[in-house]
C-alpha cells in the first residue's frame, strides 16, 4: 500500500533539510562546476564523441555524489521514520528527491558545458538543444533511480564512496548506453522520430529499477 | 554418486573426444577453430544457468526470514558458491573466446558488445563478493548481498539484452553476421554441441554442490 501523502512528507522533509543545511547541495553544485571547468581546461574544441563522453562522465560522478548522501543523513532517525512511513513510500520519496536534485545538477552541468566548452557542432545547435536537454535530463533521472537503491545498500554497510561506485557503476551501464545513444542522435540533429524510442527506453529503465527497488527495499530496511 | 553426475562426466568426455577428433565443416577463416564452439559456447550457457540458480537461492533466502521464522543462512551460502563457480565458467569462456578471437579476428580483445557484457558481468559479481567481504555480521551480510544479487542480476540481463542492439559487432549472431545456427551448424555439429552444453551445466552444478558441502562442513566445526 502506497500513500501519496506519506511520499509527500518524506519528499518535503528531505527537500527542506537539504536546503536548510545548504552544505549538501552546494557541495554537489560546486563539484559539478569544478569537474566541468576541469574538462573545459583539459580539452580544446572536442569532437562530438569526446564531448558526450565528458558530459556523461561528469554526470555519472555528480549523480553518484548526490545519491551517496541520500541515505547517510538518516543516522539516528530510523525509528522515527519507521513510524511515519512504510519502506516502499520511503524509497519512492527518496528517489523523487534524488531524481530532482540530479535533474537540476544535470541541467546545470549542461549549461556550464554550453558556456565553457560550447557545443561541438556550432552551426545547427539551436534545433538540437531541446532534444539534447531532454535526453540528458531523462538519462540522469533514470540513473538516479538505480543510484538511490545502491546508496541505500552502501549506507547499510557504512561503505565509503569507493564501495558506492563499484556497486553502482556496472549497474548504471544499461541506462548509460541508452542515454548516450539518445544524446548522440540529438547532438547530430536527428529528427525526433529517431530519438523518441530511446526516451521511452530511458523511462522504462527508470521504472524497472524503481520497481525492483520497491520489491527489495523492505528486506533491506527491516533491520 | 547420483546418475546426473555420471551423465555429466559422460557428456563432457564425449564432447571433448568428439569435439577434437570428429570431422567438422571446412569454412573460410574459421577453419579448424570452429571446434571451439563445443568449448566456448557451453561456458556461457553454464554461467547463465548457475547465476540464475544463485539468484533463485537468494530469493529463497530472503523469503525464509518472513513470518517471524528464522532465516536460513544455507541458502545464502549456496547462492555465493553458485556465483563463484559461475564466475569461474565466465573466465573460462572469456579465455576460450579470446583465443578464438585472436585466431579469427586477429586480436585478443575488441570493443565488442559480447565482450563488454562479459566484462560487466565480472565487474558486477566482483562487486558482489567485495560487498560480502565488507560486512562482519553473518546475517546482515547474507541479507544485503542477497538483495544486491537480485537487483544486479536483473539489470545485468537487461544490459546483455540491450547492448547488442545499440552497437555493431563482429560476433556471430549480431549486426548482420549470421549466427552459427543458421547454416553452419550442420546436424553433425549439433549432435556434439547440445550434449556439451548439458554436460557442462551438470558439471557446473556438481562443482557448486561440492563447494556447498565443504563450506557447510566448515561452518559446522
Amino acid at each position: 500500500m502506497i500513500r501519496v501523502k506519506a511520499i509527500k512528507t518524506i519528499f518535503s522533509w528531505d527537500w527542506e533539510l537539504d536546503y536548510r543545511r545548504s552544505s549538501g547541495w552546494f557541495v554537489s553544485v560546486l563539484f559539478c562546476a569544478i569537474v566541468t571547468f576541469l574538462a573545459s581546461i583539459l580539452t580544446n574544441r572536442p569532437s562530438p564523441n569526446t564531448w558526450l563522453a565528458l558530459i556523461w562522465m561528469n554526470l555519472i560522478f555528480s549523480s553518484i555524489q548526490i545519491a551517496g548522501r541520500t541515505f547517510f543523513q538518516e543516522d539516528g532517525k530510523y525509528f522515527y521514520i519507521d513510524q511515519l512511513v512504510n519502506s516502499t513510500e520511503l524509497l519512492i520519496g527518496k528517489s523523487i528527491t534524488t531524481s530532482l536534485s540530479t535533474l537540476f545538477i544535470s541541467i546545470l552541468s549542461f549549461g556550464l558545458f554550453y558556456l565553457w566548452i560550447g557545443l561541438p557542432n556550432s552551426e545547427e545547435n539551436l534545433t538540437s538543444l531541446i532534444p539534447l536537454t531532454l535526453s540528458i535530463g531523462l538519462g540522469s533521472i533514470a540513473m538516479s533511480c538505480t543510484l538511490c537503491f545502491t546508496s541505500a545498500i552502501s549506507s547499510k554497510v557504512n561503505g565509503n564512496a569507493g564501495l558506492m561506485s563499484i556497486l553502482s557503476i556496472p549497474l548504471l551501464l544499461p541506462t548509460l548506453l541508452v542515454s548516450l545513444r539518445a544524446s548522440k542522435l540529438a547532438l547530430i540533429g536527428e529528427s525526433i522520430k529517431e530519438i523518441y524510442p530511446l526516451w521511452f527506453g530511458e523511462i522504462a529503465l527508470c521504472a524497472l529499477s524503481l520497481a525492483l527497488g520497491a520489491i527489495l527495499f523492505p528486506y533491506l530496511w527491516r533491520s | 554418486m547420483k546418475a546426473w553426475k555420471y551423465t555429466g562426466i559422460i557428456l563432457v568426455a564425449y564432447s571433448l573426444y568428439a569435439g577434437l577428433m570428429l570431422d567438422v565443416p571446412r569454412l573460410v577463416i574459421l577453419n579448424e577453430t570452429i571446434r571451439n564452439l563445443y568449448f566456448h559456447v557451453p561456458m556461457w550457457f553454464t554461467m547463465i544457468v548457475l547465476l540464475l540458480n544463485s539468484v533463485i537461492l537468494s530469493i529463497r533466502f530472503l523469503q525464509s526470514g518472513q513470518d517471524g521464522l528464522k532465516v536460513n543462512l544455507i541458502f545464502d551460502l549456496k547462492a555465493k558458491n553458485f556465483a563463484e563457480v559461475a564466475m569461474m565458467f565466465s573466465l573460462l569462456g572469456l579465455f576460450t573466446g579470446m583465443v578464438w578471437a585472436k585466431a579469427t579476428w586477429g586480436t585478443f580483445w575488441t570493443a565488442d558488445p559480447k565482450l563488454n557484457g562479459t566484462a560487466v558481468t565480472l565487474l558486477i559479481y566482483t562487486a558482489y563478493f567485495i560487498l560480502r567481504n565488507s560486512i562482519e555480521d553473518i546475517e546482515k551480510k547474507a541479507r544485503i548481498s542477497s538483495i544486491y544479487n537480485v537487483f544486479a542480476f536483473v539489470l545485468m540481463i537487461v544490459f546483455i539484452g540491450i547492448l547488442p542492439r545499440m552497437t555493431e559487432s563482429l560476433h556471430p549472431g549480431n549486426g548482420g553476421n549470421p549466427g552459427f545456427s543458421n547454416y553452419d551448424l550442420d546436424s553433425g555439429m549439433r549432435m556434439i554441441f547440445y550434449p556439451a552444453i548439458i554436460g557442462w551445466i551438470l558439471v557446473g552444478f556438481w562443482i557448486s554442490s561440492l563447494r556447498n558441502r565443504i563450506e557447510i562442513l566448515k561452518n559446522k566445526k
